[in-house]
């Protein structure tokens, strides 16, 4: 029963830690139809500039809005080099660009910080808490904490300020939005800041619990796209549910099967649900046009 | 030019064949093995990037499936090797299948984050399922025996040659065929794929199935020649580079498969020493700059417009001279790779050449394969005349759409007799297109029923509608732009061919038979509708009066029973309106029905023998040309204000 | 206020416009009339930056915004109501009429009193002010019309454009919407109609212009062209 309780938790933390990241491919989604397929790169980045900070200042706390900012200027540099010509030419290059552009992220870090896993030193206490009779690591809370906090910030300035409507309404229609005078460019290039910035924070939020290196981010990315399609890639808190749904079904893979197949669960709901609800379960299903 | 390339592709096999002899160095004939190996994945990938239009970051795993079902079978199972290979194909064009399941629901991005989902779980798979695999360790494959005594090299090179060139065989004469018109045809436009009798769904199995039988057989190949496989070999990198070369040597075309190929086979050569990887720097910026300069002095480009382009170029040859360890970079140069592609090489090697071949010789280069039976015009019908019509053909009663909370379709009924001209008319957002989609099976009624001549056809796809005899054009023109205009009535033809693949594959009396009558049919639709000059244009090309020709010849290549034309007139000069009236009276006169949906009034009034007319979703009016245009409800839809517009 | 000179615009490189010239003048409403297809929509589309003119000019208050994005042209004080409404479904009545004033936030036009604007709008589509909380998209046809102009009065517009606002809704709300349009006009906002109800349009402008194929066939003060039998023929097609 203990056991069950501590996989929950830890269930719930690599939950939230998909949600952000997913929840940073719906921004862009919404704004642009586009998304970056070296989101897993701008995780990778965040933890590591995130560990370079740490070692110099030796606060936490502190590396955060370093991190915020590394992933944003990530973001932006993808937007311009990668997506901007591409929804130009009204093409689908942006996929290969996207790609382009992560792989060369993750060869300059290789070249930075090395090929090996590197130890990200926790800011708490490592020592577990015991919380209704289960072992909780303190960093697992701060994790489930700090997603939350972040999700909750963005959607609660995406509500209540202009230039969050300005958002949510090029998502809705890009053209009207244009025309009530917002420059949508640049509310995409924000977008993708945004979303980067998301990614490059849950990188410093789950270093501490696994290890660093400029490789995390691949398969981190891609089940966090699993969880963006189980929640919709148009419903705003679906990404919550998907990825609890997805961390969840992981941490038990791993402690029942094995921990080799924990990535299987995420991959096969992703296949399952793009063959029989591709809008996701919490999405609407569009009227095709012709 | 057919006899240059003959001749060129002789003295290239004759090269290949003698070159063990003349250089039996085991390293380079093994780099040639592999070109092959990668040559047969890329036509098999080029199926599906090319000609469906899908990015599949799935064929590293196929090709993992292929080597690993290959090895197994010949090490574990202890099969001969003959029965390897088979097996390899088929099991990965099984997984090929699976794969298509997602790829009929969903597109673009998602299909590519499938795809890559696929080919991550399939490493997994290979990583962890060691009773079978022997897991991260790898498996041993040793070559197979030839009469007595293992396989050396220079006999598996010449295997994979001919492997190659039966492949080639095989893919070139299924793309060049109707089945590789379909695929195409996709790309272009799937939902008029389906309004033309071809499904879209058995397209895209097909299509993939296929695809990923290469991607066995590639597989299997190179399980032999490695004589040793491990996951890790089969990873996102790997896919990539597939999808860098099939784009990079050139979409569409065998020849860009194999450059691809090559191109990435030597890469990591080229890439091991500095020095050459400098040299081929300056001379593809030299190369880069010289084309700009002609570019810039013949004012095809403004220097502003070549700026990114230049300076990027400038960046990189400065990197390729500062940077000291290659093996470092070599991920950000073929990131670099990539990105130089997807915007400055979109057509890749093989496109850009014909591009730069055309400009000075245009007659050399055909884009596509041209076709030249020619058309007659009276020859048009190919099914006797149905007669002199009159007796109900269509029936749709009580038709409700409901989209959410917005009825675009209110309890409308419509019927259309055989051999005769019905219109449809009503102000914009009256419903007509969605009558239309409703008919053809593109939307499914919320209420109501229809019948076609006798028969239900409510519920039934829209595929299976069209090849009951119900043609039709698009408000929005839906042509298969990158295919030529006969190419695109030849997918109409899809229903005449009675073929297997066999028969495509070897080109029997058969094929060429019925090839070629699809093709007289073809052209003689075109010159019913005054294309007969154009049948070598691409449809994107077409002037947009001409688009709308084209697809009324496609429609007609169904030989329906009942047509319905969607704004037909729209981008047609009025000088050419009399011509099109005639065509129209020409197909009703054929005993095929025709329902009318046009905004040119003297167009409607002058053709059709009954008008229906909607607003607001309701039909509120139905007679004669003379009854409708004094009903006043109509002319209250169209003017408005005067008259109470109120709808019965 | 609005001069359009030798226009040509299109979708791909097909133009639908053949050479358009016309102008608005301040404080006096204009109606393009024509049957489908004719071009109206696309006249409007290239006025606001929505498509790119290829040909011509565009000038606002005598200064060329030919080829400008469609936000810095809306930045000038120019609203564009569009075809079917493209109101936000997703966002409240409120967040659309605020968005509507965009450009006054971000100081790109002079701020001014917005909540009192707000307040005004709902004044003049009381609807809307039962409404403000709803989102959008729940709105019926004829609430989401007003809405839409509504939030294009929200610019504080120079001038406004109004693309079919009578489009897809029940003839009764149609009076309404021309009802609103008149009212408007009384207040002195300069605008320019597009419409297929021709008759109700001309009854609320100054001057009509009419249509066919891309070019300007008719045109003459509003009164003179609702008794032109071109403008019948135009549409139904007899008369010929």
């Amino acid at each position: 029963m203990d056991m069950l309780l501590q996989i929950l938790f830890s269930g719930i933390a690599l939950g939230m830690i998909y949600a952000v990241i997913a929840f940073g491919y719906q921004l862009t989604f919404a704004t642009s139809g586009t998304l970056n397929f070296g989101q897993g790169e701008a995780l990778a980045i965040g933890a590591l500039i995130g560990l370079s900070v740490v070692d110099r200042i030796g606060n936490y706390w502190l590396t955060i809005p370093v991190v915020l900012l590394a992933g944003a200027i990530y973001g932006i540099g993808v937007e311009r080099l990668g997506v901007r010509p591409a929804l130009k030419a009204k093409s689908e290059g942006w996929i290969m660009a996207t790609i382009a552009l992560g792989i060369i992220m993750k060869n300059i870090a290789e070249n930075i910080w090395g090929r090996d896993d590197l130890k990200f030193p926790s800011p708490v206490s490592e020592a577990p808490l015991h919380l209704f009779g289960a072992s909780v690591l303190p960093m697992e809370i701060i994790v489930i904490v700090g997603a939350l906090a972040l999700m909750l910030a963005v959607e609660l300035f995406n509500r209540k300020s202009i230039y969050g409507k300005a958002i949510a309404a090029t998502a809705a229609d890009r053209e009207a939005a244009g025309l009530m005078g917002i420059n949508t460019g640049q509310v995409i290039t924000f977008s993708y800041a945004l979303s980067c910035a998301a990614a490059a924070f849950a990188g410093i939020l789950i270093a501490p619990l696994t290890l660093t290196g400029a490789s995390m981010g691949a398969a981190l990315g891609l089940k966090a796209f699993a969880v963006a399609i189980i929640g919709g890639l148009t419903s705003g808190l679906g990404v919550i549910i998907g990825g609890l749904i997805l961390g969840l079904a992981e941490t038990f893979t791993g402690f029942y099967l094995s921990t080799g197949y924990k990535d299987v669960p995420g991959l096969v709901l992703l296949l399952l649900v793009l063959a029989f609800k591709p809008a996701g379960l919490f999405g609407k299903t569009a009227i095709k046009k012709v | 030019m057919k006899i240059t390339r003959l001749v060129f592709s002789g003295l290239l096999l004759l090269g290949l064949a003698l070159f063990p002899l003349l250089l039996p160095n085991p390293y380079y004939i093994h780099l040639l093995v592999v070109i092959g190996i990668y040559a047969i994945l890329l036509f098999g990938l080029d199926i599906v990037v090319g000609y469906t239009g899908e990015i599949s970051l799935g064929h590293a795993g196929l090709f993992g499936i292929g080597a690993y079902t290959a090895g197994i079978v010949f090490t574990t199972v202890g099969a001969p090797f003959w029965l390897a290979l088979p097996a390899a194909i088929a099991v990965t064009a099984a997984f090929g299948a699976v794969l298509a399941m997602p790829a009929l629901r969903v597109t673009g991005p998602y299909l590519a984050m499938v795809t890559l989902a696929f080919g991550t779980i399939v490493q997994i798979l290979i990583n962890e399922m060691d009773f079978l695999t022997r897991g991260p360790q790898g498996l041993q494959v040793l070559k197979p025996m030839l009469l007595e005594h293992r396989m050396t090299v220079v006999d598996f090179y010449y295997f994979t040659l001919a492997s190659v060139l039966l492949a080639l065989l095989v893919v070139h004469h299924t793309l060049k065929s109707y089945i590789g018109r379909s695929f195409e045809a996709l790309r272009g436009s799937p939902v008029a794929c389906d309004c033309m009798g071809v499904s879209v769904y058995r397209s895209k199995v097909l299509a993939f199935v296929m695809s990923a039988g290469f991607a066995g057989l590639a597989g299997g190949l190179y399980a032999f020649s490695e004589e040793y496989i491990a996951p890790s070999s089969f990873n996102f990198e790997l896919a990539i580079l597939f999808l860098l070369a099939v784009t990079l040597g050139g979409r569409k075309t065998r020849s860009g498969s194999v450059l691809g190929a090559a191109i990435v086979v030597l890469l990591p050569n080229l890439l091991s020493d500095i020095d050459l990887f400098r040299q081929l720097t300056v001379l593809i910026a030299c190369l880069v700059a010289i084309g700009a300069g002609y570019a810039v002095l013949r004012t095809r480009t403004t220097l502003r417009q070549l700026t990114v382009p230049l300076v990027a170029l400038a960046v990189f040859v400065i990197f390729a001279f500062t940077l000291e360890d290659i093996a470092e970079h070599r991920l950000s140069i073929f990131g670099l790779l990539i990105l130089g592609v997807v915007y400055y090489l979109p057509d890749g090697i093989v496109g850009y050449l014909r591009a730069l071949v055309k400009r000075f010789r245009p007659q050399w280069v055909p884009a596509h394969e041209t076709i030249a039976e020619h058309g007659d015009a009276a020859n048009v019908w190919s099914a006797p005349s149905c007669g002199a019509g009159g007796e109900p053909l269509l029936e749709a009663s009580g038709i409700v759409m409901q989209f959410g909370g917005l009825k675009a379709l209110n309890e409308v009924d419509l019927q259309v007799a055989a051999g005769r001209i019905h219109g449809l008319i009503g102000p914009n957002g009256s419903g007509k297109s969605t009558m239309m989609n409703v008919l053809t099976g593109i939307y499914t009624p919320t209420q109501g029923d229809i019948s076609f001549a006798g028969q239900s056809i409510g519920g039934c796809t829209s595929s299976h509608i069209a090849l009951r005899g119900v043609a039709r054009t698009f408000q929005n023109v839906q042509l298969f732009g990158e295919m030529t205009a006969i190419e695109n009535v030849m997918v109409g033809l899809t229903h005449t061919y009675e073929l297997t693949l066999i028969d495509v594959v070897l080109r029997t009396g058969r094929y060429r038979r019925q090839e070629h009558e699809a093709r007289v049919s073809a052209a003689n639709l075109l010159d019913f509708v005054g294309l007969g000059d154009m049948h070598n244009e691409e449809a994107r090309h077409l002037p947009y009066g001409k688009q709308r020709l084209l697809e009324i010849a496609r429609a007609l290549a169904l030989s329906p029973s009942l047509l319905l034309l969607d704004e037909p007139a729209a981008g047609i000069p009025p000088a050419d309106l009399p011509e099109l009236t005639a065509m129209i009276r020409k197909i009703r006169e054929h005993g095929i029905a025709v329902v009318l949906i046009e905004h040119h009034m003297d167009l409607v009034m002058g053709v059709c023998d009954r008008i229906s007319v909607l607003d607001f979703g309701q039909k509120i009016a139905e007679g004669a040309a003379g009854e409708i245009q004094s009903d006043p409800r109509v002319i209250a839809a169209y003017l408005g204000g005067e008259a109470t517009a109120q709808p019965a | 206020m609005l001069t359009i000179d030798n226009l040509h615009a299109g979708y791909g490189c097909v133009d639908v416009l053949h050479g358009i010239s016309f102008s608005v003048p301040k404080a006096s409403v204009v109606c393009l009339i024509g049957s489908n297809g004719a071009g109206k929509t696309t006249t409007m589309r290239a006025i606001s930056g929505m498509i790119k003119p290829s040909r011509g000019a565009v000038l606002l208050d005598g200064q060329d915004i030919t080829g400008f994005d469609a936000y810095r042209i809306c930045r000038r004080g120019l609203a564009h109501s569009p075809e079917g409404r493209r109101i936000f479904a997703n966002l409240s009545v409120t967040d659309n009429l605020l968005l509507g004033a965009f450009p006054r936030f971000t100081g790109n036009r002079s701020k001014g009193d917005v909540q009192g604007d707000l307040e005004q709008a709902m004044e003049l589509f009381p609807r809307l002010r039962e409404r403000r909380q709803q989102l959008a998209g729940t709105l019926s046809g004829g609430e989401q019309q007003m809405l839409a102009m509504a939030r294009a009065l929200m610019l504080n517009p120079g001038m406004i454009l109004l693309d079919e606002p009578s489009m897809g809704l029940a003839p009764i709300l149609v009076e309404e919407v021309f009802r609103i349009i008149a009212d408007l006009r009384q207040r002195g906002v300069t605008m320019l109609l597009v419409e297929q109800f021709a008759a109700a349009a001309l009854s609320v402008s100054d001057y009509g212009y009419v249509l066919e194929n891309g070019r300007i066939s008719v045109h003459g003060p509003a009164e003179q062209l609702r008794d032109d039998p071109a403008v019948h023929a135009a549409y139904l097609g007899c008369g010929h």
